[in-house]
């Protein structure tokens, strides 16, 4: 079981951060190019299921899965997005996610006032903070690469 | 009966969770305010002296509250003391680190996880060194003005070499 890598974008499309780690195909383009990729993508599945789906859903997006990764989706109330691929056979991504939201976003960028919001996160002790929550994850096991 | 229930402390998470960060981010909003504030008049450093003349006022006030079931202090060692536990206590959940003094009016209190700025870096972070003055100086002046109450005219300067602990050196002015 492995994490490969984690987007978040604010409410308007901006990409506040982005962290790899088991990354093995680069996409070859830069990373901005890279997240308005993603966030258009996100953007139109998001419409997609909202209109296509047959019965009223309250979450909406939740994930999709290709033969060799899984990608989740998990978006707040206040319309910022979390992204995060991990392989097929993770586990209780979804509450991953809502931890990271709730004890690290929330911890370190919102109660930071010298972090603004809607522009890319700099703070080195959020990025150390989402580390080490992904590592102690069990679904976080780095295969050797 | 009545008594206990107005003993009890917020157990619920969420009474706890509202009480704390209303103070966090209103004081980095007085902090980021005044800080554009100042930089209107393109000075070249940041001035800060209102945000402690706000921290003033609010110890001075401050003081009267919690001091209302305490007898009267034996001497200004005492009143520190006081400060470093109960006065620290009730503001920052918790004591003072560590208190040291020359017995002639410098007393260093040491604090090694400032709550103000625990959220901004942790174990020795350099960070945002530059900016941390920002989030001290209302700290500053409510120490002054908590000690100018209990009749103690000091001056009072913040030290941080590395976040999230910082000094607090209050000089006592002897007249």
């Amino acid at each position: 079981m492995t994490i490969h890598n984690l987007y978040v974008f604010s409410k308007n499309g901006t990409l506040l951060f982005y962290e790899e780690w088991n990354r093995l195909n680069k996409s070859g383009m830069t990373k901005e190019e890279e997240a308005k990729l993603m966030y258009g993508m996100l953007f139109s599945i998001k419409s997609f299921v909202s209109k296509i789906s047959p019965l009223d859903s309250k979450e909406g997006f939740l994930s999709y899965k290709t033969s060799k990764y899984t990608l989740h989706y998990f978006e707040t109330s206040s319309g910022l997005k979390f992204v995060l691929n991990t392989d097929n056979v993770a586990q209780n991504v979804r509450e991953l996610l809502q931890r990271l939201y709730s004890q690290v976003y929330i911890e370190y960028v919102v109660k930071n006032p010298l972090c603004q919001p809607n522009e890319p996160i700099q703070s080195e002790l959020f990025k150390i903070k989402v580390d080490e929550l992904m590592k102690k994850s069990p679904s976080f096991l780095c295969r050797s690469l | 009966m009545k008594h206990q229930f107005t003993d009890i402390k917020p157990t619920s998470n969420t009474k706890a969770e509202a009480d704390e960060c209303l103070f966090e981010y209103l004081h980095g909003e007085i902090v980021n305010y005044v800080v554009s504030k100042s930089s209107d008049d393109n000075n070249k450093e940041e001035d800060l002296s209102r945000l402690e003349w706000m921290g003033f006022s609010v110890g001075y006030r401050i003081i009267e509250r919690l001091t209302r079931e305490w007898p009267r202090f034996k001497d200004e060692l005492d009143i520190i003391k006081f400060i470093c536990t109960d006065f620290w206590t009730s503001l920052y959940h918790k004591q003072i680190d560590n208190l040291r003094t020359n017995h002639h009016g410098v007393y260093v209190l040491h604090d090694h996880e400032f709550r103000l700025l625990a959220k901004i870096g942790k174990s020795g972070s350099k960070q945002y060194l530059k900016e941390s003055p920002r989030l001290l100086a209302f700290t500053c002046g409510l120490l002054r003005g908590s000690l100018a109450n209990l009749g103690i005219a000091c001056i009072v300067k913040a030290e941080v070499s590395a976040l999230p602990s910082c000094k607090f050196n209050v000089e006592v002015q002897r007249i």
